[in-house]
């Protein structure tokens, strides 16, 4: 099949907020909005659970309205690709007009994935980020993969989804290293983790008494994941960044995940059971609801950050060093 | 010793109030049920809390904690307008709920206050922090001010901080007399005087908008500009208030505080950086700025009205002299429309035209910015009322900001038609916003007193306010003057026409 054209995209995205305007005008002359802060290219596996991607997309847009380029991976097989437009509409509470987003989806094999970054990029929205979310890991490992990042101004990966931990750190820190932007959706589901530890030294008295050496220890279940790396990096960097030594320890456990740190009398532990998530300082202990994050949900806290995000870009770099440690 | 949390993200985490409790005064009254209870519920919902938060309520109606408990629950069941009731969340918050029966003259109130405090800090670990919140009536601020101060809870193991709300004062001496009695126990940067306007997301954005973007702000002067209104009006009469209402009038209940300082916003100068300092010396200069008035300016310049009976969608409206609890000879205000001008570089001769009123035909706040006309009109006969750029802000309902300019009709000639291009704040980003309360009330707990108003701010407002009080006061008025469901009286027009305006119909 024929590389799609983008003037023909683009001229369909016309025409369809002109039908989208006309059918609303018969109703209430109300018309549509058009609500546009970012584009977000999606590239997913076609057999990949379309309802929920969908769901999820449609959930995003009310908070990050934009327009979303899906491209959906058919596999192996001859060279092919193919689109569509759309419109994602949804009339907001009390009010009368519609507010509308566009949505491209392009199909195409793995052999076509070459040709698909010249057309994404004339369909990005000018002067707004553009953000790539590899929802198919298998991207990562694409020869196509830097052509299509480069489109992005930044770059949201899974790398909870990939199999080798230390090496899917030291891969997307090299990434970092060459100048990427990037987010990583393992370690935005840490931030209810890290909010509650940060929570604990708002008490100046724990602040004050942060000197000397610090024993971290992180307990991951079954093997060690990005996650368990990404929380030990980061405990450490900030215990760093006041003058404070640590000590890391990441073990792996059958049943308990959690994250201990100790210095002097002081000693505190995050510890997950049953969707909750326990603090315990000094004795102490306070339990909030964990709920499992969704896709939504860590694509909501991802998408508010279109640009650099340093805390992340430290930890990234200093994770990679523990994966190397790990080998 | 290091000042800061190295753990946090501000990227990335919400900003959280520290363990804390807060006094609330007046636990029984309307404004707690319907406002603050909800609002601070809704922060517990959003984890925006500490585990650790407690709420002292008192007033004189005997309650247990477990009464008090069941009619705040009530309540936020009840007025939470986004938010439903969460019995976990509920439950967790609730254990945090206490009260404190007393009357406020009573220095045995404060003692029992201070003992369930003492308490609080103990079972709670608040860390000593107290945040007390004056929701009574405005002739107790300066009494359950003096009391904390007479049983010491103004210092503690951490800090103490107090909240007022509006009004601060009815003229300029009570106002600073307030001021100097809540100064005899709070230093000045420990008391919030609350103006909710300030809390609302679009009037917030009106700083992001002004200061946050390079193309604005070179034409926001003298000389592009050629007048600005602001309206806030009210379809809904006084609603029961009519008591309390004809002893304030709009000026006072809606000028003087909520509608100065939403001018002070729209024309103040950039301040150096987003510190609660800066931004408001900043509102503070502006309205030290507007320029005083004689008396036969504010004869020219200043309008009042108050509703008489109509009939609105075939209903029959009572008048203000009709209303429960009112005079059937109250001279009150329910209508107030001022002109004023800004004595500096920046606006020199540019009308800022605000207008308030209860009954007008809908409810609606927006700041309407008029630019001047195009130089040279080169198009022939383009339309009949040369219509310049407008840019209107909208407070509310449906906040967003929308541009007014010409455009090309298509087909053949040239003929022009104004177009609207419009950002929709709530649809733009479908997230919801927060209340007013719950912005202010974290800002309170945070001590970022940006969106709060200072004393030197109340007193500038009550400069400007109180010289046409005084000649409303000493003139006479042929009230009513407007029928509930228009637009104002006709000598509200008659002012703007005389610049060769016109009020805006939003």
């Amino acid at each position: 099949m024929a590389v799609a054209p983008p003037e023909k995209i683009l001229k369909d995205l016309a025409d369809l907020w002109v039908t989208t305007g006309k059918q609303e005008a018969g109703v209430e002359a109300h018309g549509v909005l058009r609500a546009c802060t970012m584009t977000l290219i999606v590239v997913t596996e076609d057999r990949d659970d379309p309802a929920g991607l969908g769901e999820t997309i449609a959930a995003l847009m009310p908070e990050h309205p934009a327009r979303t380029i899906v491209i959906r991976l058919t596999g192996a097989g001859e060279r092919s690709i193919c689109q569509r437009v759309f419109a994602q509409c949804w009339m907001p509470f009390g009010q009368r007009r519609q507010i509308c987003c566009e949505q491209v989806e392009i199909a195409c094999s793995d052999a076509s994935l070459g040709d698909v970054p010249s057309v994404v990029l004339p369909l990005t929205v000018p002067d707004l980020p553009a953000i790539l979310w590899c929802r198919s890991p298998r991207l990562l490992g694409m020869a196509e993969f830097p052509a299509l990042a480069a489109v992005a101004h930044r770059v949201v990966v899974d790398s909870g989804a990939l199999a080798d931990a230390p090496v899917a750190l030291r891969r997307l820190a090299d990434e970092a290293a060459r100048g990427m932007l990037l987010g990583d959706l393992a370690w935005t589901r840490l931030t209810r983790w890290r909010q509650t530890l940060a929570q604990v030294f708002e008490d100046p008295r724990h602040t004050a008494s942060l000197t000397g050496d610090a024993r971290i220890t992180v307990c991951d279940a079954g093997a060690v994941t990005t996650q368990a790396l990404y929380m030990a990096a980061w405990m450490a960097g900030a215990l760093e960044s006041v003058g404070v030594r640590s000590t890391v320890y990441i073990r792996t456990s059958t049943q308990r995940i959690f994250a201990e740190l100790e210095y002097g009398d002081f000693h505190a532990r995050l510890e997950s059971h049953d969707g909750h998530l326990t603090a315990t300082v000094d004795g102490l202990s306070h339990c909030t609801p964990l709920p499992t994050p969704n896709d939504y949900l860590l694509l909501r806290e991802e998408l508010g950050i279109p640009h650099a995000d340093p805390v992340f870009a430290s930890t990234l770099a200093s994770a990679a060093q523990f994966a190397y440690a790990t080998d | 010793m290091p000042a800061d949390n190295p753990f946090q993200d501000p990227l990335r985490f919400e900003r959280r109030a520290p363990p804390c409790a807060v006094v609330i005064f007046g636990a029984n009254g309307d404004l707690t049920k319907r406002k603050l209870l909800p609002a601070l519920y809704r922060l517990a919902y959003d984890r925006r809390l500490a585990p650790e938060f407690a709420i002292v309520g008192t007033s004189r109606t005997p309650l247990t904690d477990d009464q008090f408990r069941d009619k705040m629950k009530e309540s936020v069941a009840a007025f939470s307008e986004d938010t439903q009731l969460d019995e976990e969340v509920w439950k967790a918050f609730a254990e945090g709920l206490h009260y404190v029966a007393g009357d406020i003259g009573d220095a045995a109130l404060f003692q029992r206050i201070g003992e369930k405090l003492a308490h609080i800090e103990e079972a709670h670990q608040t860390g000593g922090n107290v945040l007390f919140y004056l929701s009574t009536q405005p002739s107790q601020y300066a009494q359950a001010a003096q009391g904390i101060g007479a049983a010491g809870l103004q210092h503690g193991a951490g800090w103490r901080r107090l909240v007022v709300e509006k009004p601060f004062g009815h003229d300029l001496a009570s106002a600073r007399e307030l001021s100097d009695r809540l100064h005899e126990v709070f230093d000045e940067s420990d008391v919030y005087r609350i103006d909710h306007y300030l809390g609302k997301e679009t009037v917030q954005n009106i700083l992001a908008f002004r200061f946050g973007n390079g193309i604005f702000e070179p034409l926001w002067n003298r000389r592009y500009i050629n007048h600005v209104e602001i309206t806030a009006a009210e379809s809904i009469g006084v609603e029961g208030r009519g008591a309390y209402y004809q002893e304030a009038g709009a000026l006072a209940d809606m000028i003087q505080n909520h509608l100065l300082q939403v001018m002070a916003t729209i024309a103040m100068e950039p301040c150096a950086s987003f510190r609660a300092t800066s931004v408001r010396d900043e509102r503070s200069k502006l309205l030290r700025s507007v320029k005083p008035m004689t008396a036969d300016e504010i004869r020219q310049n200043a309008v009042a009205g108050q509703y008489g009976p109509a009939r609105i969608g075939g209903e029959d409206v009572a008048g203000f002299r009709q209303e429960p609890g009112v005079n059937p000879a109250s001279a009150t205000d329910t209508y107030a429309a001022v002109t004023l001008f800004v004595d500096n570089w920046r606006w020199a001769g540019v009308p800022f035209y605000v207008r308030t009123g209860k009954r007008l035909p809908k409810r609606v706040t927006e700041i309407a910015i008029h630019f001047n006309q195009a130089p040279l009109s080169m198009f022939d006969g383009e339309i009949a009322d040369g219509t310049p750029n407008l840019l209107i802000v909208r407070i509310q309902p449906e906040e967003g900001i929308s541009l007014k300019f010409l455009s090309k009709r298509p087909g053949a000639g040239m003929k022009l038609r104004p177009v609207s291009m419009d950002f929709n704040y709530g649809s733009s980003f479908g997230e919801r916003s927060p209340s007013a309360y719950e912005t202010l009330l974290l800002d309170a707990l945070l001590d970022d007193a940006t969106l709060y108003t200072r004393q030197d701010m109340v007193e500038a407002s009550w400069t400007v306010v109180e010289p046409i009080q005084n000649v409303w006061r000493s003139d006479s008025f042929d009230f009513p003057n407007y029928a509930a469901g228009s637009w104002g009286p006709a000598a509200a027009d008659v002012m703007l026409a005389r610049r060769g305006h016109t009020w805006r119909k939003p």
